[in-house]
């Protein structure tokens, strides 16, 4: 009942391509996140508007219209920009790298938030005892604040990871042949939908529950002299 | 108390709102080398902000403050507030100025030793190696050397304060800012801080203490200021403070701690 007819390859070689997105995706949204979580904390009233646009509009938009904006309308709103000033080019986007990049960045907007509330958390007299021994602001983020935050950040970044592996299906609509396109591709020529959609669920479960495990440990590093043991 | 020693800490006309509450309303102090003043008065009197303008944890609405006969540079800013014009300055003049908190502030995510050497090897570049005796010293000194490896939530709160003490002192500072340091800790832990502290003075240490402790504050100070509603209404040493002090509101408050 539960055969793959030699389909598992596909299989797995769409989970590795679901790995590299969603790994790739997380990269941009943890680094997206702490810039835009420092922009929106910022005394500089610029630097928080455009933060909270930003976070507005990424969170405000559903994952798949912006995928979809991104990979079939920038393409052509270069080109109608190029014919406007008399050019005549043809722009392609690789699927991979805008679906890295749209997911990067509408996930960057909730891990903004997350890091906002961890650096919200971490309470005033640690920084203050900090710039008290004259440490300077940079200095007093790095040593102090930072690895303080990260005990608060974990379980909400845990949680964008995990919302943000299972969004990568949504990828498949521009044609990248991850996971769930691979499984899609196995189920027709299987005529084994059951099977092949059952193992590809199998598959996201397997990574998020080994994402589990990675969480728990972080967390455990993160909360070095809070936890008692 | 030595009117020729050396300045330490002058403060004068010193001011501060939080938006239209009035704080501080002009308060002066001067600080010589060796000196040990204690700031009293119930709260909300002002005690903590004006300890807090004094290494600039709280900004100044108005006021000069020297520190080893340095001016700390203030200005304008573009919506007429005074703001300090060299943050370079405000760090090393920080580093002269060692604080300790009420709530103590430990690093949470440092060992105690962590804590002590963290500013003067990051701060002040001395070598590891070298601050981390120096920092076993201190702790050697408040009496918690065995505690060195322990994270701060592994200790009780007398432990804490004693370690940030250590912390404090590690920066070699010309004047120790104490923050109401034993308000936070149960009675039967606050001998132990007093004891350390008592052992500062005992050194010759420059301290500016807000304490409700009356009985350290009547021992050990050269100078008591009396604060109530962000005024000084009395200030003089101990006996005068204790004993006869022209400000009916002064008396009323010492009569009502006993």
């Amino acid at each position: 009942m539960f055969d793959l007819q030699g389909y598992g390859f596909l299989l797995v070689k769409g989970a590795k391509l679901t790995i590299v997105v969603g790994i790739g995706a997380l990269i941009i949204a943890l680094l997206l996140g702490l810039v835009g979580s420092l922009f929106k904390l910022s005394k500089i009233k610029t630097l928080a508007v455009l933060a909270e646009t930003y976070t507005t509009v990424m969170r405000g938009v559903p994952e798949l219209v912006s995928i979809l904006l991104v990979y079939y309308g920038a393409p052509t709103l270069i080109q109608d920009i190029a014919a406007f000033f008399g050019k005549n080019i043809y722009v392609n986007l690789d699927p991979m790298f805008a679906g890295i990049l749209t997911l990067g960045f509408i996930y960057g907007a909730f891990t903004t938030e997350v890091y906002r509330g961890a650096f919200l958390a971490v309470p005033r007299g640690q920084m203050e005892a900090a710039r008290a021994c004259g440490m300077s602001a940079v200095l007093s983020f790095r040593r102090i604040l930072l690895p303080q935050m990260w005990r608060f950040a974990i379980p909400g970044l845990s949680n964008v990871w995990m919302v943000l592996i299972k969004a990568t299906a949504l990828i498949s609509v521009i044609q990248l042949p991850e996971l769930l396109m691979n499984a899609g591709i196995a189920a027709r020529s299987t005529h084994k939908p059951f099977s092949c959609y059952f193992a590809a669920s199998l598959i996201y479960l397997l990574i998020t529950i080994l994402s589990i495990g990675f969480q728990q440990w972080a967390e455990k590093r993160a909360s070095r002299g809070i936890r008692r043991e | 108390m030595s009117k020729t020693a050396p300045d330490a800490l002058i403060v004068k006309d010193l001011y501060k709102n939080f938006g239209k509450l009035e704080v501080l309303k002009g308060i002066s102090m001067e600080a010589h080398e060796g000196d040990v003043i204690t700031l009293i008065g119930s709260s909300g009197s002002g005690k903590s902000t004006f300890l807090r303008c004094m290494n600039l944890l709280e900004i100044p609405t108005a006021g000069e403050i020297h520190v080893g006969g340095e001016y700390l540079k203030m200005i304008k800013n573009r919506r007429g507030k005074i703001v300090p014009s060299d943050k370079k300055q405000v760090d090393r003049i920080r580093t002269k100025l060692g604080m300790v908190f009420q709530h103590f502030n430990l690093w949470s995510h440092m060992t105690i030793l962590e804590n002590i050497m963290e500013a003067p090897v990051h701060v002040l570049k001395r070598p590891k190696k070298e601050s981390k005796e120096y920092a076993m010293e201190l702790l050697e000194k408040v009496g918690i050397a065995d505690r060195s490896h322990y994270f701060p939530a592994q200790l009780s709160g007398g432990q804490q304060q004693r370690a940030a003490i250590a912390r404090a002192l590690a920066m070699d500072p010309d004047v120790l800012l104490f923050d109401e340091p034993t308000s936070a800790l149960d009675p039967e832990l606050v001998g132990e801080v007093l004891r350390v502290m008592q052992n500062l003075v005992k050194e010759g240490r420059t301290m500016i203490v807000a304490t409700h402790e009356m009985g350290f504050a009547r021992e050990v100070s050269s100078k008591i200021i009396f604060l109530d509603k962000g005024v000084i209404e009395a200030e003089g040493p101990p006996d005068y403070i204790f004993d006869s002090p022209d400000s009916e509101r002064c008396r009323q408050f010492l009569s009502n701690l006993i």
